[in-house]
């Protein structure tokens, strides 16, 4: 079951890395780091799941509090530099 | 229950690589942004409830409480402060009508006056 989901999810984050690249706007690779981000929150829940300890939880919820920050910020530089 | 927390963490990893396809595939910022904004938050849901139900101890158990919270509240809001920027600044090519010009122009309106 782990090995499963690792393997979706290192597809999941390939596919986000693709759009990352390709772009073609700033607010799609926004869309892309925000999407990878995401993957490796799932990621570090899944390692915890996968040893029983509560230990690297902790990390999930700051990278989850920066994520939503950085697209705070992006979104702003945006607004005012333009796409 | 081991059963049970591996099918929620394949599924929640699932719905992730859902909306990974769908930011590749679609063909505009609005369309990748609806595959962006709710799918990995479903997905993040069923892989906190998996590791909830494999790790079963109170603390990480409260602490993924607060995680799922907080994902499904700065998600949205989030993903509704890109959509303005973009809406504003990038103008993407939209299909369809435009119902939001109108309320958009009667902000700037109330903006300049200010």
């Amino acid at each position: 079951m782990i090995t499963i989901a690792t393997i979706l999810l290192s597809l999941a984050a390939a596919l986000f890395m693709v759009r990352l690249f390709l772009g073609p706007t700033v607010p799609d690779r926004v869309i892309a780091l925000d999407g990878l981000l995401m993957t490796i929150l799932a990621a570090v829940l899944l390692s915890a799941a996968s040893d029983d300890s509560a230990v690297s939880i902790d990390t999930v919820l700051v990278v989850a509090l920066l994520g939503f920050i950085g697209t705070g910020v992006l979104a702003r530089y945006i607004e005012q530099r333009g796409g | 229950m081991d059963v049970v927390a591996g099918v929620f963490l394949v599924v929640g990893a699932l719905f992730i690589l859902l909306a990974a396809v769908g930011v590749v595939r679609f063909h505009d910022t609005f369309s990748r942004m609806h595959a962006a904004a709710k799918a990995p938050a479903l997905g993040l849901l069923c892989m906190t409830i998996g590791a909830a139900l494999a790790i079963r101890t109170a603390q990480a158990t409260v602490v993924v409480i607060v995680i799922t919270v907080l994902q499904l509240m700065s998600g949205t809001v989030g993903a509704h402060i890109l959509g303005r920027s973009v809406y504003r600044r990038v103008r993407p090519d939209l299909r369809g009508p435009d119902e939001l010009a109108e309320a958009e122009t009667e902000t700037s309106a109330d903006d300049a006056a200010r």
